[in-house]
């Protein structure tokens, strides 16, 4: 069987979501899109879909995809996925050495990447293309449901623009879809901030959907700017899930050592999976030949 | 008769358990993605779900709130069908009130049961 690579530009939005749900269709973690929603992602996280790669028999059927995000100088690997019947021929690394090459020309100094835990052949796979782990990631959810807390504190409500503000000037590593230039590109971002009596103060930033299936919050990213985090955190949430009764809720890469973690507890998110994020910076040789 | 929607994005999966809910005096009702799913719960009022996590336009969990929060749906017991690993799908059937899960791939005789199981109640109003 002889693969060719060709640009994701070829392709209707249609088209790579059918793709990209027939590779995820015996994946750990089940997550189908449809065109609407990997359209937004394309939009959202910068993916470059003439940088992106679509494998294919020559002239025939597609067998895999994988996207690249582009921004200052950095690339993001993304929605990597090869057909169930025809993995285990290498056509997972050339899509991986498609997204390298089209990352080096482009100028990216570094490629990032999630995988999810215990996906163990992806894992083999990035390490033998030079990437390195660089910390783990929870995702975490929670049901709509009352707070079961008086919260405490003073709310100052965020704008769009404040937000984006306060996310632009955190200090800590933010994974790539909670990133400041994820949250510009998204229409529905809000924050808030809660001063306590005791001088703690602390905000989160976050989405909030509003249609009818998707009314949720999601892509949460807390801080504490003053005080113990723990009870800063229980106290961001606790008002914010008092304002929001009814919404779903996606907690998506939060730190595993994320000082707050006790407050999500607290308040009722439960986790459903997580991810290592993996580095390589450009030029970095492979560490051993790729399987 | 007993109406069962199953909201499923993969018409094979539900092609495969109407052919063994069917001969047990079941109706079925096929719905590929959660829009539509709200859609034909409100118009069939079924008497059971068979609710998928993974659907591709938004998560089963999030419809999930939705047909709960629908009073004419309320009695109607929902199972969720997913791939996540049962700790997680444990998790998530408590968290969000559901009353019962298979993990894929489950066993057909597992779905008949928790099918019987969770409409025995009804069977006995009727």
């Amino acid at each position: 069987m002889k693969i060719e690579l060709v640009p994701a530009s070829l392709f209707s939005i249609q088209e790579l979501t059918d793709l990209y749900n027939q590779t995820r269709v015996d994946y750990l973690v089940p997550m189908p899109m449809n065109a609407d929603r990997l359209a937004e992602y394309v939009r959202d996280f910068n993916v470059d879909l003439s940088l992106s790669c679509i494998a294919r028999e020559e002239g025939g059927q597609t067998l895999g995809l994988s996207m690249l995000g582009l921004r200052r100088g950095r690339a993001w690997v993304t929605r990597l996925g090869v057909l169930p019947g025809t993995r285990r021929h290498g056509v997972g690394a050339m899509l991986m050495d498609c997204m390298l090459e089209n990352a080096e020309r482009a100028g990216a100094e570094e490629v990032i990447l999630e995988v999810i835990q215990d996906n163990a052949p992806a894992y083999n796979l990035f390490l033998s293309k030079g990437f390195e782990e660089t910390g783990s990631w929870l995702v975490m959810r929670r049901a709509p449901r009352p707070v079961l807390a008086e919260p405490q504190g003073e709310v100052e409500a965020l704008t769009r623009e404040q937000a984006l503000d306060v996310l632009r000037a955190y200090p800590s590593h933010i994974t790539w879809i909670n990133a400041y230039e994820s949250m510009s590109n998204a229409p529905d971002v809000e924050g808030m901030r809660v001063h306590l009596s005791n001088g703690g103060r602390g905000w989160v930033v976050y989405r909030s959907a509003k249609f009818t299936l998707r009314y949720s919050l999601s892509h949460l990213v807390l801080h504490t700017e003053e005080g113990n985090p723990a009870e800063v955190g229980l106290q961001l949430l606790l008002n914010l899930h008092a304002r929001n009764p009814r919404h779903d809720t996606y907690a998506e890469n939060v730190h595993a050592q994320d000082p707050h973690l006790a407050a999500f507890g607290e308040v009722g998110y439960f986790e459903n999976f997580s991810r290592i994020e993996m580095r390589r910076k450009a030029g970095a040789p492979l560490k051993f030949p790729a399987v | 008769m007993t109406k069962i929607l199953y909201i499923e994005d993969y018409e094979d999966n539900f092609t495969f358990v109407k052919r063994f809910l069917v001969p047990r005096g079941y109706e079925l009702f096929w719905a590929k993605n959660a829009e539509s799913g709200l859609e034909m719960a409100f118009q069939t009022k079924p008497d059971l779900i068979l609710l998928d996590l993974g659907l591709p336009d938004a998560d089963g969990q999030t419809l999930s709130t939705w047909l709960r929060g629908e009073p004419s749906l309320q009695s109607a017991p929902i199972i969720a069908l997913t791939a996540w690993p049962a700790e997680v799908a444990r998790h998530t059937v408590d968290a969000y009130g559901l009353d019962g899960f298979l993990c894929k791939p489950f066993k057909i005789n597992e779905l008949i049961q928790l099918i019987d199981k969770l409409l025995e109640p009804k069977r006995h109003e009727d």
